[in-house]
């Protein structure tokens, strides 16, 4: 009987301890990379969306500094050159405020009127290159120079052919 | 329990279970047919310009991406269920549940987390958005889940894993709540949507797919649940009898005088 048994002595602690030394390194990775997640999401203060008319009234705040602004864009997407690069100009609306836009570089896929959109950049004072193609500029002598865009689209499923889309109306003052 | 265990009769099959594997594979068949065929794509016209907006053809994405969000919740709150059981009752059965409902939650998160990323290349125009605080939590509860698993094998001991893992997971589950009600209690940090179903802004043939998106995953789950409980069941057993079988073996051996055997020669 002694010859079908196995009676090899239990491992050792070290030989047991090394066999669960990856599980542990996996843990403690990944409580190391919960607190990067942690720490660069609620460190980064641009990752807060500002809709246009808080991003106009705190324009002397926000300086050069950079953040994001969420609006729709209103009909009239105009494609020019700026600085070498392609743009694309527009007029965003929320709350009820307008804001011209120069976003430098590719413009998201879905970019198009009646969309909202997130963009990060910074305030810039000057003109706006192509501001007589737009239908309402703001044409304030600022505008926001953007080059991160992002599309945020709304929750409404219901498809129907010919539906127009339920657009929030955009009365801005300026 | 070992040689049954390798024995081809042994399987964590049952009659049931196979048909529920058949149902699942056929509704998932059928789901992928509504989701990829009569559907109808997103498209609205825009009031004044009269273009076409919406998300277009990506919307069939979202047939797989929240029927899975939906059962990765079910699955991590029946996980912290039976946590709670563990602690309370302190039997396997409890900590078997929880481990299976773990697994099968983080296996659903990741695939929450991959197909939101690919649906939002062409709808959000990124891949991945540092700082969207639903997609953040998300990937901390994807992160809590895979360190729950890590820590269970980090303990040789099962009761000792078995206790640290549903402290874990009770602690890992807070997360949840964080991640359904983003969309509301931080709306300008995310452009995920608020919800849909509650505003009841679907309907027709859009709603019946969404449902049976439910539905599938909610059969995908329960099979899946039920084969890694019975797997997880038969590694506690025949981890159970390995050692009950162990000592009464070196008991049998020192009853017979053979002492050298019992303790292993040479110590």
């Amino acid at each position: 009987m002694a010859d079908d048994l196995d009676l090899t002595p239990a491992p050792s602690r070290p030989e047991a301890s090394r066999r669960r030394a990856l599980p542990t390194l996996v843990t403690l990775l990944v409580v190391a990379a919960i607190v990067g997640v942690l720490v660069k999401t609620l460190g980064d203060a641009t990752l807060v969306f500002h809709e246009v008319d808080a991003a106009v009234e705190l324009r002397t705040e926000l300086g050069d500094g950079r953040f994001r602004v969420v609006g729709t864009p209103l009909p009239g997407l105009v494609e020019t050159v700026v600085e070498g690069g392609s743009a694309v100009v527009f007029t965003l609306c929320s709350a009820g405020a307008l804001a011209d836009v120069v976003h430098v570089g590719d413009p998201a896929e879905l970019l198009q009127p009646g969309v909202p959109v997130v963009l990060q950049g910074t305030w810039t004072a000057g003109s706006v290159p192509g501001l007589a193609g737009l239908a309402t500029p703001a044409d304030d002598g600022w505008h926001l120079r953007t080059d991160h865009m992002v599309v945020k689209h709304d929750n409404d499923y219901r498809v129907e052919q010919g539906r127009q889309a339920d657009i929030e109306s955009c009365s801005a003052t300026g | 329990m070992t040689q049954a265990i390798a024995s081809p009769d042994v399987s964590t099959g049952s009659r049931g279970s196979r048909v529920l594997g058949v149902a699942t594979l056929l509704g998932l068949a059928t789901l992928l047919l509504f989701a990829f065929g009569p559907t109808e794509p997103d498209i609205r016209l825009h009031p004044t310009t009269g273009e076409e907006i919406g998300q277009f053809d990506a919307v069939r994405l979202l047939y797989l991406h929240v029927p899975l969000a939906v059962l990765m919740y079910v699955a991590f709150v029946l996980c912290a269920v039976a946590s709670a059981g563990y602690l309370i009752r302190r039997t396997p059965w409890f900590d078997t549940m929880a481990h299976a409902a773990a697994e099968v939650g983080t296996v659903f998160c990741g695939l929450v987390l991959v197909t939101g990323s690919i649906w939002g290349r062409p709808v959000w125009n990124t891949w991945w958005e540092w700082g969207d605080v639903r997609l953040m939590t998300t990937l901390v509860l994807f992160l809590m889940f895979t360190g729950y698993l890590a820590l269970r094998r980090a303990t040789v001991d099962p009761r000792t894993a078995a206790l640290r893992g549903a402290i874990v997971a009770l602690v890992a589950v807070l997360d949840l709540p964080l991640v359904n009600r983003s969309v509301e209690w931080w709306e300008n940090r995310t452009l995920h949507q608020k919800s849909t179903l509650e505003e009841l802004k679907i309907q027709d043939l859009t709603l019946f797919t969404l449902m049976l998106g439910f539905l599938v995953f909610g059969l995908v789950l329960t099979w899946l649940l039920l084969h890694r409980f019975r797997v997880g069941w038969l590694e506690r057993e025949d981890a159970e009898h390995g050692i009950a079988s162990a000592i009464a073996e070196r008991r049998a051996a020192i009853d017979e005088g053979d002492v050298d055997a019992a303790v292993g020669e040479g110590t």
